[in-house]
Order: structure tokens, then sequence, then C-alpha cells
């Protein structure tokens, strides 16, 4: 196996470079000028052509290309140019722990709950439950979430002002003591990761249950059930272990999410996270910020696949790395 | 092997248990924190007391005079540097008034606000009768947070900053009239001098009229001694950047980027004083749904540019707050190529657009286009129709006799029949079996122009003409304006408080960066350069209201509506007095009403 995980980490390094050149080149070709704010009355047509020396933008392309791959090479992305000339790895390293919070404690009441109600749903195929359970998850799992945010909002922010509207912090929360600010920071993060989950967790219910349901079908389960195992045994032990094989699929590819940050969610509840990283620098044609992030989601799919694909040989004995 | 599927079991059991008792960790704590935030309650509201909260759009880029150029970084930094004069627009002339602590341009009239100018460096000025050279007296009691007094040598160093094209400011326009710009290169030693502490002289290689020259040499300054060691090439790396050490009311106290930047007042600050209000905090809030949301419920205090269609229910929600508007200082227009791009790139040479070459034509656009039913539709009473370039605000300049094009698609009709523009087959108007149809651009996410643009759509359909519409991303959508590639347009423009208009409308193309339609006319050339020769503003007024008739008459492009800038205040705020420099204005004389009188 370790042998397998070498082989197929070895493999990314030519991928993750290639996806790098890629985009390095269509960013440059793409329409847009990162210099094009200070192309405005008032401001001297010089300024834009300073500014484009200084980020290194009238050199030719493949010399650009070549001196933006010696500096990667040695582990330097460059500086920002949207966010005051900040070191881009410094941009990612302030904003990453508040995507990963909100990633992790979405990712664990996802697949909590999604598990748990497919296998509800599943043991009682066709009951009332069931329905009531696949009917409301297919209702959350088709809502756009920046609505279904928006209206949480009005719900538990405004007509019952339960939570707050947004924001990470109260003002003059530091005055509160480390618990009343902690306290303060999980009582912000309620409405988001509750959003994030709904919605999550409603896709993977009907991920479990279908895969569920087939698994109850199996031989082995009636062999266990005709041996006289509780029913619990039954659907916990044998039936699940197999039902989740799917699931891990789903686990490995939320892995990017974990650290790309979920947009509508970060700019509804203002949070400075990954996403609005992404995005902005995307709109500010903010180059040196836009690869770096592409070489972290990219890293993170490759790496989410090789996990997958290992964690399935961890749950499926039948399958050999 | 069962053996090893049991451990394989229990494993996994042993990880779903971690989630799942955080998940109800995280129940629990969310219960205790709601109970827990009633007895912080008390703290928060003190916390509220003393804090002023204002909502923004985006992070300041720069806490650094010379490099910030975001309107967030223009607010704090006037807030944190102290400045060489005070500047205040008189509503009741449209002009703008220099202060020094005992000397002032213009008398203050009663369009003026009464502010004290103890916010000013500058003791007095006097300017040479040549008008090509101006002293400065500095008081000698204004000192930096450190307790380093402001001298004139900080001006000298921080102007050298402001020309430096290894630092690229944006502010070098600034420098254009001192000596040696005229030959490329500022020369410092020549055109800034510092005797001594308190005296500092510009001089000019031509003579400059006096309010310019107050506004181009009152740039903010930095404290030298503390930057004299930063080299230019770090300039912007530096991280003295994010503690600016300043002079004015207020000091930065904490800055969470992408979040928050919190000013706490300086107690000893005497420019003008230290601000009434303990703390100010600017809060980033990317979305505008939740800035209003949290204008309603009280967590931030200001929210700048509310969507006129939102002011009802806001209101309705909550009595606590209060409209203020500002302006005229922003307009949308409808852009028509004046001359035909494709033989421009190609050849260089100017003809007539096919469609919108001729001024008879863009006249009967305007007056197909019903404008008045946008401003009713959309932005009500904050939106006033727009004839020209020149501010109704601007009142020593503005021309009151034009009287508006009037929606007549009667006479619109007529226009274009005179021009040879006659029904075919399908309705749509031909000239020589050329279609009178286009596509109008516009720039994505912005609601006004999206529903001015249908409408617009409508009324050219009324005449006869096919107008597809079609949205840009913004970066997009201004390099295609900047190249001069779009046909028809609609897009905005904010005017200087300073009428200088050759950019916009100057014939020399390659020139005039911001001439997007190519309209030229050698008159309107002529009448800008005479108004730049006037030593007092006032003296050019007959030269701008002959401007304003012929953009009247030529119509280079649609000019649709002037729109007041809206802002939504919390009603806890006295004292808050707009101006059309800014909202923010005298926000240091701004007070907080204690929560116990604010009723629920």
């Amino acid at each position: 196996m370790l042998r397998y995980i070498i082989k197929r980490l070895l493999l990314a390094i030519p991928l993750i470079f290639g996806l790098l050149t890629l985009i390095f080149f269509i960013i440059r070709l793409a329409p847009g000028d990162p210099a094009a704010f200070f192309i405005q009355p008032g401001i001297s047509p010089k300024v834009a052509e300073q500014i484009r020396a200084q980020y290194g933008l009238n050199d030719p392309l493949p010399v650009q290309y070549v001196k933006w791959l010696a500096s990667v090479l040695q582990g330097d992305f460059g500086r920002s140019f949207s966010r005051a000339q900040q070191p881009v790895i410094e941009v990612i390293a302030s904003s990453l722990p508040i995507t990963i919070t909100i990633a992790l404690l979405t990712l664990v009441a996802n697949f909590t709950f999604g598990i748990l109600i497919g296998i509800v749903s599943a043991v009682r195929q066709n009951s009332f439950l069931d329905r009531f359970l696949t009917v409301t998850a297919l209702f959350f799992y088709s809502m756009p979430e920046f609505w279904f945010a928006l209206m949480m909002i009005i719900l538990f922010a405004l007509k019952f002002p339960l939570f707050p509207v947004s924001g990470l912090n109260e003002i003059g929360a530091e005055g509160f003591g480390p618990v009343g600010f902690f306290l303060d920071r999980v009582w912000h993060l309620v409405l988001p990761v509750t959003v994030l989950s709904i919605n999550g967790a409603a896709g993977i219910a009907r991920y479990v249950r279908g895969s569920m349901l087939e698994v109850i079908r199996q031989d082995y389960i009636r062999t266990a059930r005709a041996k006289g195992l509780p029913e619990k045994l039954v659907i916990f032990r044998h039936a699940l272990r197999n039902a989740l094989l799917p699931v891990i699929t789903i686990m490995g590819s939320s892995l990017p999410f974990i650290f790309s940050g979920a947009l509508f969610i970060e700019v509804i509840f203002a949070f400075p996270g990954m996403g609005r990283v992404t995005v902005e620098a995307l709109l500010a044609r903010d180059y040196p910020l836009i690869i770096a992030n592409t070489f972290i989601s990219g890293s993170l799919i490759v790496l989410g696949n090789l996990f997958a694909d290992v964690l399935y040989a961890v749950a499926d004995p039948r399958i050999k790395l | 092997m069962t053996k090893a599927i049991e451990r394989a079991i229990k494993r996994f059991f042993s990880i779903v248990r971690l989630p799942v008792s955080m998940v109800f960790v995280g129940v629990a704590l969310m219960l205790v924190s709601c109970g827990g935030e009633k007895s912080d309650g008390g703290k928060a509201r003190t916390a509220m007391d003393s804090t002023l909260v204002i909502a923004m759009l985006g992070d300041a880029d720069y806490l650094n005079p010379v490099l910030g150029s975001s309107v967030t970084s223009g607010n704090i930094i006037g807030l944190i540097y102290p400045s060489l004069l005070q500047s205040e627009f008189d509503t009741e002339t449209g002009l703008m008034n220099y202060v020094a602590l005992e000397k002032k341009l213009r008398p203050t009239t009663a369009g003026q606000a009464q502010r004290s100018p103890q916010g000013a460096i500058a003791k007095s000025w006097s300017f040479s009768a040549d008008h090509k050279m101006l002293t400065y007296t500095l008081r000698n009691d204004a000192f930096w947070n450190d307790g380093k007094p402001v001298v004139a040598g900080d001006f000298k160093f921080t102007y050298k900053l402001y020309g430096n094209p290894v630092i690229a400011s944006a502010r070098q326009q600034y420098l254009a009239e001192l000596v040696g710009a005229d030959k490329g290169q500022v020369d410092f030693d020549k055109a800034i001098e510092t005797p001594n502490d308190t005296t500092l002289i510009f001089r000019f290689y031509k003579p400059v009229p006096e309010h310019l020259a107050l506004f181009h040499t009152s740039l903010t300054p930095l404290p030298a001694h503390r930057w004299n060691k930063v080299k230019p090439t770090e300039f912007r790396n530096s991280p003295l950047n994010i503690e600016p050490l300043g002079a004015g009311p207020y000091h930065l106290k904490s800055w969470k980027q992408q979040q928050e930047i919190v000013l706490e007042s300086s107690s000893k600050s005497n420019l003008p004083k230290p601000g009434t209000i303990p703390l100010i905090t600017f809060r980033v809030v990317p979305d505008y749904t939740v800035r209003l949301a949290q204008l309603q419920t009280g967590a931030v205090d200001v929210v700048e540019n509310i969507k006129p269609e939102d002011f009802t229910a806001l209101l309705k929600a909550n009595r606590q707050i209060d409209i203020k508007t500002v302006g005229l200082r922003v307009y949308d227009y409808v852009g028509w190529s004046n001359i035909d791009q494709n033989e421009y790139h190609k050849s260089g040479k100017i003809l007539p657009h096919p469609l919108f070459g001729s001024a008879r034509v863009r006249l009967a656009l305007t007056q197909a286009i019903d404008r008045e039913s946008i401003i009713d539709g959309y932005l009500k009473q904050y939106g006033v129709l727009c004839n020209t370039a020149i501010s109704p605000s601007l009142k020593w300049a503005y021309n009151d006799r034009i009287v508006p094009h009037p929606f007549d698609p009667a006479q619109a009709t007529a226009l274009l029949k005179a021009e040879g523009w006659v029904p075919g087959a399908d309705g749509i108007l031909q000239k020589n079996g050329k279609r009178f149809s286009f596509t109008l651009y516009t720039n994505s996410g912005n609601a006004r122009r999206n529903y001015a643009s249908v409408i617009i759509q409508q009324n050219l359909r009324a005449v006869g003409i096919d107008c597809k519409l079609d949205v840009q991303e913004s970066n997009v959508f201004f390099d295609n304006l900047h190249q001069r590639k779009l046909d028809a347009w609609m897009a905005g423009w904010s005017i200087g408080l300073e009428i200088d208009p050759l950019d916009e409308w100057g014939s020399d193309l390659n020139k005039s960066r911001f001439n997007f339609t190519g309209y030229q006319n050698p008159r309107l050339d002529q009448l800008c350069n005479l108004a730049k020769q006037k030593m007092e503003p006032t003296g050019a007024k007959p030269y701008w209201l002959e401007y304003q008739e012929i953009l009247h008459r030529d119509q280079p492009v649609t000019f649709l509506y002037w729109m007041k800038e809206t802002q939504g205040f919390s009603k806890r705020i006295e004292g808050a007095e707009l101006n059309i420099s800014g909202s923010f204005y005298n926000i240091d004389d701004w007070r907080l009403r204690p929560s116990a009188n604010v009723a629920p």
C-alpha cells in the first residue's frame, strides 16, 4: 500500500505543475488588467504603468513564466497584488483557520446526520417516517445555499433575534474573557454551520439510503438474521459497513471543500475565509493569489482522491492496492 | 479474520463516536452560549455605547496616505493622520474652501459647515503675486502620537515619496505643477524648501490658481523620523504600513484583515481634538442584504449606499434609522460611439459611426428615452434629471438656463426620418439597407442599470430601433470601454469637485483616455483651456456655461440622471453632518446617545 501511495503522490507532481502552468497562461490571456484600478480620472496615466512594472507584468510572457517557475520551485508564491502586497502564503494562512473550523464542523454534522437519516429511512423503507425524511431531505437538498442562509437570517436574526446576523464576534467580545469569547464565537457559528450542514446532510442521507437498501437485500444479511443476531447488530455491524463504501468516495471528495471554503456563506455571514479570498482574487486579477489558491485546491483534489482510494482498501478487504 | 473485522468495526465506531459526541457538545455549548449571551449582555451594551460601528463593503488596502487608494482607506487615513489645511465644500456656491488656523481662502458663507480650523497644521500661508510660490507657516504645537513634533521636513519627505516612480503613488498627479515636473522629473531641492521647522515653501514652474495650489500642496504627510530608513523598493511591503503613526483625532487600535478595523480616540491629540466617540469600528460586511439586516438589528450604525427600493421596509422595521442623503456627484449615462471604431482601430482614420455618428440621431435617441420614468420607477426623489456633465451641486458653474430634452417619441421619429432612417418591412428603421440595430452593454451586478436598460430597450423599440442588451463582467466591460470596442453602453461617472473635463471630452483621443465615445469638438477643447488659465475659478463661469450648451446640443452621450448618495444612519448618532466631500466629514464630532435613551 505504501508503494501505491508513493507512486500516486509522485504522479501527482507533474499533474499539479501542468495545472499551474495552464492557469498561469489562462489568467494572463483573459481580459482584464491587475492595474485597471489605477486607470481612472485624476490618476496619472504613468501610475498603471509603474504598477505593472512593479508586478513584473511588462516582461514578455515566457520570461514571466520562467521567473515565476524559479520562485515557485523555491516555495515562493509571490506577493498578492490586491491585498497590500502581503505574501500570498500569509493571506491564505490567515483565512484558512476560519475556513477549516467551519468546514470541519460542517463535515462532522453532515456525515453524522446524513448517515443516521439514511439508515433510518432505509431500515424503515416506505414507512411514513421514510417518506417524511425523503421529502424533507429533497426539499433542503434542492434549496440554494445563499437563499436558505438569507431565510435563516430573516427568521432567526430578524424576526426572532436569537442569533447574530453575521460576523465572527460581537463588538467588544475581547472583554468577555476567554470562555465568553469562545462562547460568543460558537454563538456566531450556529447559523452558518446549520445552513451548510442541513444542505449537505440531506444529500448524504440520499446516498446512504440508496446503498443501504441495496446491502440489506444481500444474502449475508439474511444469513446474519437467520442465525439470530439482534437487528441492531445486523444493521450496524453487517450492513452499514458495506453501505458506507460509496459514502467514502464523497468523504474523499469533500477534502478540497474543507480548504476551499464556502463562498456564499462566507460572503453572507462576513467571514474572511478562503472562498472570499479566491473570488476576490479572481475579480481583482490578482495573479499570484489565484495561482496559489489553484495550487492548494488542485493538490487537495488529488490528495482527496488518494485518501478515498486508501479508505476503500481499509474498509473493503476485497480491494488490494 | 473475524477478529480483524471486529477490530475494524470497533475502530470505525470509535471514529464515529467522536464526531457524534462533538456534535452533542456543540449543541450543548450553543444552548449554554445562548444563556451566556444574556449575562454578557450588559458588557456588550456598554461596549456598544462607546463604539460606533460602520459597515464597509471591503477592507482598507493601505493605511498609508501615499499608497491608500480605496474609499475606506481614505476615510480612515483622514482620521489617523494630520493635514496641512482643512478643506470644506460650500453648498451655497459649490466651491471648495481651504482653511488654515488663521487664514481662509474665501470668507465663510452660510452654506459651509462652521468647523473650527484646529485640525490644520498650517497657521497661515502667503501666495506670491506671480502665482508661482506658496509659503506656509506651520504651527509649532502639533505632535505625532509618539510625541515628536510635526515639522516642515515631514511634508517635504512625504512629497518625495509621492513623486517616486518606484512607489507608484496614485497621487503623483498632485505634483504635476512643481518645478521640474514640466521636464519629466520634479526637482525637489528647488520645488520644496524647508528653511526651518515651521516654514514650508512650494515652487511651481508655471502660474497656478491659488485654490489649485492649496489643493495640490495639502497632501497628507508621514512622520519622516519613522519612515526615513525604509527603502523605496520595500515601501509597499514595509511592516510600518500596519502600524501607522499619525497625529489626528484617532489612532489605530487593531486591524483584523478582512474583518474589522478599530480606531481609538487619541486623548492627547490637538488636531483638532480627541475624537468624541471613544471607539470607531469599521466592519467588513460584503453582502448588501446582510448590511441592511445589521443596520436593522442595530449591530451596525452606518451603512452606505442603501438602494431606494429598500427604504420603506427598512424604516418600517426599525424606527431608529434615518436615511441621510448627499450629492450630487454621480450620474449614469448611455454612451454612443460617435466614431466608427473599426476604422479607427484599423487605419487610425476618424469617420462618423454608421448609427450614432450624427448629433441629430443622438438627440433623437435621447428624446426617445423616457428618463423621467426611470427616475420615478427606481430612484424616486433621490434622482435628478441630468442634462450635462456639470452637477447642479456646483452652483457657481451650473447652467440653469438649459431646458431638458423632453421625452418625445414623435419628435424622435421625425428627427430620425430627416436623417434617412425609415421603417423597414420588419418595423425596424433602415437606411441604405442597414438596420438600426445594436447591442447595449453594461456591467454586471448593478440592479439600477439593469432596470434602466430594460426601459431604454422598450422605449427604443417603440420608435423602431432594435436594441439588444448584454451584461459583461465588470473587468471585461471596462477593458472594452477603454479600448473603445463598444458601440453603445450604459455606465456612470463620478465627478471631481474641481471641473477638469478634458480627459472626458478632449479631441485628442490618445490623450483623452476617458473619451470613450470619440467625441471631438475643437471649441470645447478651447473652452477647457481658457478656463484653466483663469486664476480664480468663478472667472471661468462663462466658459463653463457655453461648455454645457455644447454638450446639451451635441449629445455625445445621453445623460440620464444624477443620483443622491443615500446612507442609513442609526438615530443614536448625533451631530453627523454629511457633506458632498464625504459622509464621514465631521465624524470626530459625532456623539452617541447611550442605549438607555434609545426607545426600543
